[in-house]
């Protein structure tokens, strides 16, 4: 197929670019105490919250900027992005939301109205640096399921945030995690009781508004004994020329018999085609089986941000518990990603499954790098890896990292990779029935995507498909 | 239907037809014979356009315009359709989705109603049944693990649903048993109507039994070297292609 | 007696005020001695070597004796067979490959200022012998093999080792495989109480159309790591098996980068590991296709049986692509015996030991039955079933 044909069908206008004028509460730029203390004081913290802002913030002081991903970018210079800004007037309830971002909501497709509540998805929706609106939190409390902003949380389910927050990850994991400990803004806090299998969907909306901010969003996510939940997020913001930093942390928490579902559709501005702009993804999710024969499942689908930077894993402590990392990441334009998973085993009779798809189009560099850690005390540990590429044109680059650590002699670990371009004849037998080649590389790209796209809930299939074609979007030749 | 007139193509350096001339009328089943490397399956791939061949000089005159230049996928939504001598595989794509969507660009193309799934699946299962194929075929990945039976018999299916005007049938019987070969034949003659043409590739006669072809060509150093009625069947199976010089 | 810490040091102190500044000793000190956090030797954790106080050699070049193999006594070469030309001279830095991952390349290079060469004059098969009678002793050499276009060259490697613990021998190969031409290459060490440790870090280049087989067996319980870069060019072909046979408390393994710089060039990498006892395997293989090797094809597999209570494999078989005209794909795996084979062989009145004895030794005669060389193949089987019974014999299996 003629290269430019390709380019054109992979490189679709980034849709969701617009830009909401609204009020907002910006502090200037810049990172010191000053900052933190402000943050904390926005958010009306207790005393032992503003604590540990400040003792992780000594310690990132005393850390470096990691550089062993296969990634290329400018430096970041951390003093020149505000660290928190809001929309004035915060809500108490939707009709107080400021209508220009219930119409930014309503573009990007997220269900915080009335209508699209009926659909029975409960979303938190996170604009800048707080939360606007979380949607069906009274049904919820009927169940003693607790979905509400992680700043609520503080105020209100302190117990369960000082014994939890830092568990997974803690503090000084990483320079970015270490960062976000001492800045962030919000984010979301799920609880689901003892034995309570949360009655819907819960779905939290990342919007980056503003200029020069960056967004510091903080989820935990505790899944109490035989309990289960399924947990969505969505992101996007507008198009602008200037990276913006994006520093996430993510913690999940199962107990005995309880399992958490977690997808992620990821649609960061990508940036254009030379690199300009985009945002600089750098996420740090992990996940702990802490239980016997829990059970955390990750799946993602990335297809934006300039640079991504983010191994959700699973920590499998608990006996027989079950770790699963479903992925696909298509890089194009001049996108980077360095995406992957880590899977831990460390209690008896654990398993895990990794599967990723790589897409890599125009200039993007799609790189794969997991890690399967076999500890002597899991005996008996199963884990299965297939990790594969498609390549699109001849500028792209597809790169496959997987590491394997094994002490357990009695356990199974296997690993397949294999890397390829859409193959002429594919396309040929296609178009040969009348099919455009636009849709028939769509075609053959979402048959790639298959085995991902299977795990996620039926609505967020419908738009991860939705989302890849328009990624891949262009004319035909 | 079809008027091919000098054609010449090449795959890679190889010159393989050199000035071929062949008028394929509407409704009658034209039958290409010929040794190997003649350039049959060159042929059937220059007329659908595909990548492997360059065609260099001619013509092939469909429906009032020639359509060397036509993408592949134009040239199948006016009606050209090919069965592959060996149907690629292609996993993680749904059959049936393929089928739909394949089905549903034609009827677009002729300006009508798309079908919805359900529709869809009707018409699939009566011409499932007619072919003896199982429906789990449908919940499959296209061709792939398909036996030679199997992916011969989807070939046909697909002819079957997106109704072409000319049909090329490359080795259609190659490797299939007979009772896969009689549910073949009674597929292509249920396709006859007094309109369409077809082409049919073949080394051997056991095909033609089943069908009745109008005309047999022979395809021999890159040209066609003689065309007759269906007895010159028998001669060729006896005597073999030597004897067969320009005319 | 020299430390190889005080060594960098030095180096480190005298390039600061060198006015020509030499580019090998610059790329050593870029890269540095090996610690925890460099890449290569994360796995082989060599750090004690690097402090160690060794005795060091002096090297005189003497007349040659002849003998049915090339003889290598602590560096110094004795002996060679007729038809084969084995000298010194000194090593060229033109010649070193700057693009080399590993310090102890560089490293090898500058302390050993000349390098043994060993021309290979038309279709020959040669033996070398290192031999390593110190110990304590820092021993170190480069060799650099020289064949010619359009002829067909093996080299089988052997190692006799007599009282060298706690010595270090860092050697290496500096091989051009010439157009048209193809190198045979069969790694065959034992290495155990009376071993010193072993880097062997090589540099080799596949011109066109030229074809490479690499084969190294590796048994033992003392510590080694062999390390290769090679570069492809257009329609070279390279085939590497290598075969890990561990016990005790070692840590020992392949790290590896294969450049496809050319069209059309093919690798074919294999490991196959068996560790036993408390032993780590190190497989860290990387396959580089850059963008000018359009039609390449490569395939890397790793498949490893843990038999020991504590063993450890590390297994990173790694693909990094800039082009999409290609054909790769790897895999890996780590497990144990497969119980249903052993069940069936069970089933059919063979003891466990034996049935183990059976799957295990035709998993590792998938490698060792590849060797051409009759005899060759011979010797290493021998040598591992040597191995396997004292393993076997001492954990009271057989």
């Amino acid at each position: 197929m003629e290269n430019n044909t390709l380019d054109k069908a992979v490189s679709a206008d980034y849709q969701l670019g617009f830009e909401v004028d609204i009020e907002t509460d910006t502090i200037e730029a810049g990172l010191d105490e000053e900052t933190i203390r402000f943050i904390s004081a926005k958010k009306e913290e207790p005393l032992w919250m503003l604590e540990i802002r400040l003792k992780a913030f000594k310690k990132w002081q005393k850390m470096s900027e990691p550089h062993w991903a296969h990634l290329n970018y400018e430096p970041i210079d951390y003093q020149s992005i505000s660290y928190f800004s809001a929309p004035k007037n915060a809500p108490d309830s939707l009709d107080e939301v400021d209508p220009k971002i219930l119409e930014a909501y309503k573009k990007l497709g997220i269900p915080l109205d009335e209508q699209k509540q009926l659909q029975g998805i409960a979303v938190d929706a996170v604009f800048d640096s707080v939360s606007v609106k979380t949607t069906y939190s009274e049904e919820l409390q009927k169940h003693g399921v607790i979905f509400c902003s992680i700043s609520e949380a503080i105020q209100d389910h302190p117990e369960l945030v000082k014994k939890y927050m830092f568990s997974v990850v803690p503090m000084t994991d990483n320079y970015f995690a270490a960062l976000n400990s001492a800045v962030f803004t919000d984010g979301t806090f799920v609880y689901i009781p003892k034995g309570v299998r949360c009655p819907m969907e819960l779905s939290t909306y990342f919007r980056i508004n503003a200029l020069n901010t960056g967004q510091f969003e903080r989820t935990l996510i505790i899944a109490d004994e035989g309990s289960y939940v399924s947990y969505n997020e969505g992101c996007s913001a507008p198009t602008r020329d200037e990276h913006q930093l994006h520093a996430a942390v993510v913690e999940l928490i199962t107990m005995k018999d309880a399992e958490i579902k977690y997808s992620t559709i990821q649609n960061w501005y990508p940036g254009d085609e030379d690199g300009k702009g985009g945002i600089y993804n750098f996420v740090t999710k992990r996940g702990l089986c802490k239980g016997d024969n829990s059970k955390i499942s990750w799946t993602q689908v990335e297809t934006g941000s300039a640079i991504t930077w983010k191994y959700p894993s699973c920590v499998l402590k608990g006996d027989n518990s079950v770790g699963e990392f479903y992925s696909v990441a298509v890089t194009t334009l001049a996108q980077q990603a360095d995406t992957g998973t880590k899977m831990i085993h460390l209690g008896k009779n654990t398993s895990s499954t990794i599967v990723s798809k790589g897409i890599s189009a125009m200039k993007g560099q799609n790189i794969y790098r997991g890690l399967v850690k076999v500890a002597k005390s899991a005996t008996n540990a199963r884990n299965h890896s297939e990790c594969d590429s498609l390549l699109i044109g001849d500028q792209c680059g597809a790169h496959t990292f997987p590491y394997l650590e094994s002490k357990d002699n009695q356990g199974q670990i296997e690993h397949e990779a294999s890397t390829s371009k859409i193959s002429d004849e594919q396309l040929f037998y296609l178009r040969q029935r009348g099919i455009s080649e636009e849709d028939a590389v769509s075609m053959i790209v979402h048959g790639f995507c298959k085995e991902v796209f299977s795990q996620l809930p039926m609505e967020y299939a419908v738009e991860a498909k939705a989302l890849l074609n328009l990624t891949l979007e262009g004319s035909v030749g | 239907m079809l008027t091919i007139k000098n054609l010449h193509a090449n795959i890679g350096d190889n010159k393989i037809l050199q000035g071929l001339d062949l008028t394929l009328e509407a409704g009658k089943v034209h039958v290409i014979m010929g040794p190997n490397g003649a350039g049959k399956s060159t042929l059937s791939k220059a007329i659908v356009g595909h990548y492997d061949v360059e065609v260099t000089e001619g013509s092939i005159d469909y429906k009032g315009k020639d359509i060397v230049k036509l993408p592949a996928e134009e040239r199948a939504l006016e009606g050209i359709f090919m069965s592959f001598q060996n149907p690629t595989e292609i996993p993680g794509v749904n059959n049936a989705y393929f089928l739909r969507t394949a089905l549903n660009a034609k009827l677009k193309h002729e300006g009508k109603e798309e079908l919805n799934a359900a529709e869809f699946l009707r018409v699939m299962r009566e011409k499932l049944s007619s072919l003896e194929m199982k429906t789990d075929m449908l919940s499959r990945s296209l061709n792939e693990g398909f036996s030679g039976g199997e992916k011969k018999r989807n070939e046909i299916l697909q002819m079957l649903i997106l109704k072409p005007d000319v049909i090329i049938l490359d080795e259609i019987d190659s490797g299939l048993d007979i009772d896969a070969l009689k549910a073949v034949a009674e597929g292509i003659n249920s396709m006859q109507d007094g309109k369409r043409t077809f082409l049919v590739i073949t080394h051997y006669r056991r095909l033609l039994d089943y069908l009745t072809p109008d005309y047999i060509h022979v395809l021999k150093n890159g040209k066609i070297l003689k065309t007759a009625g269906v007895e010159l069947v028998d001669k060729l199976e006896e005597e073999g292609y030597d004897w067969i010089k320009a005319e | 007696m020299m430390k190889l810490t005080d060594l960098q040091n030095k180096l480190q102190n005298e390039f600061q005020i060198a006015e020509s500044k030499s580019e090998l000793v610059e790329k050593f000190l870029d890269l540095g001695l090996p610690n925890k956090k460099s890449e290569a030797y994360r796995y082989a954790n060599m750090d004690k070597l690097f402090d160690q106080e060794f005795e060091t050699l002096e090297y005189n070049a003497k007349e040659l004796a002849y003998s049915d193999k090339i003889l290598i006594v602590n560096g110094e070469v004795i002996s060679m067979p007729k038809g084969i030309r084995v000298y010194y001279a000194n090593t060229d830095e033109q010649n070193i490959n700057l693009e080399h991952y590993d310090p102890l390349y560089f490293l090898g290079h500058l302390l050993s200022k000349k390098s043994i060469i060993i021309e290979i004059d038309g279709d020959s098969e040669v033996d070398i012998l290192h031999r390593i009678t110190k110990a304590s002793t820092l021993i170190h050499y480069r060799i650099v093999i020289k064949t010619q276009v359009n002829k067909h060259a093996s080299i089988y490697e052997h190692f006799e080792f007599d009282n060298a613990h706690e010595s270090l021998l860092l050697y290496g190969y500096d091989v051009d495989v010439q157009k048209d031409s193809t190198l045979t290459f069969v790694k065959n060490q034992h290495s155990d109480e009376d071993a010193p440790t072993i880097i062997a870090s090589h540099d080799i280049k596949v011109e066109k159309q030229a074809s490479l087989t690499l084969q190294s067996f590796d048994f033992g319980n003392a510590p080694a790591l062999q390390l290769f870069n090679i570069v492809l060019e257009e329609h070279a072909h390279v085939d590497m098996g290598q075969l890990l046979y561990l016990w005790g408390n070692v840590k020992r393994g392949t790290i590896s980068k294969i450049i496809h710089r050319g069209e059309s060039s093919h690798s074919v990498q294999e490991a196959k590991n068996i560790l036993e006892g408390s032993a780590r395997g190190i497989f860290d293989a990387i396959i580089k296709v850059e963008h000018s090797a359009k039609y390449t094809k490569t395939q890397q597999n790793s498949k490893t049986i843990l038999l020991g209570e504590a063993t450890y494999m590390v297994a990173k078989p790694q693909l990094e692509i800039y082009i999409d005209e290609l054909e790769a794909s790897h895999g890996s795996t780590i497990g144990q015996l497969d119980i249903e084979q052993l069940f069936y062989l069970r089933s059919r009145g063979i003891t466990e030991v034996e049935a183990r004895k059976l799957l295990i030794v035709a998993f590792a005669n998938k490698l060792i039955g590849t060797i051409r060389d009759k005899r060759q193949e011979e010797l290493i089987n021998q040598n591992f079933e040597k191995a396997f019974y004292a393993q076997n014999q001492k954990t009271n299996l057989l």
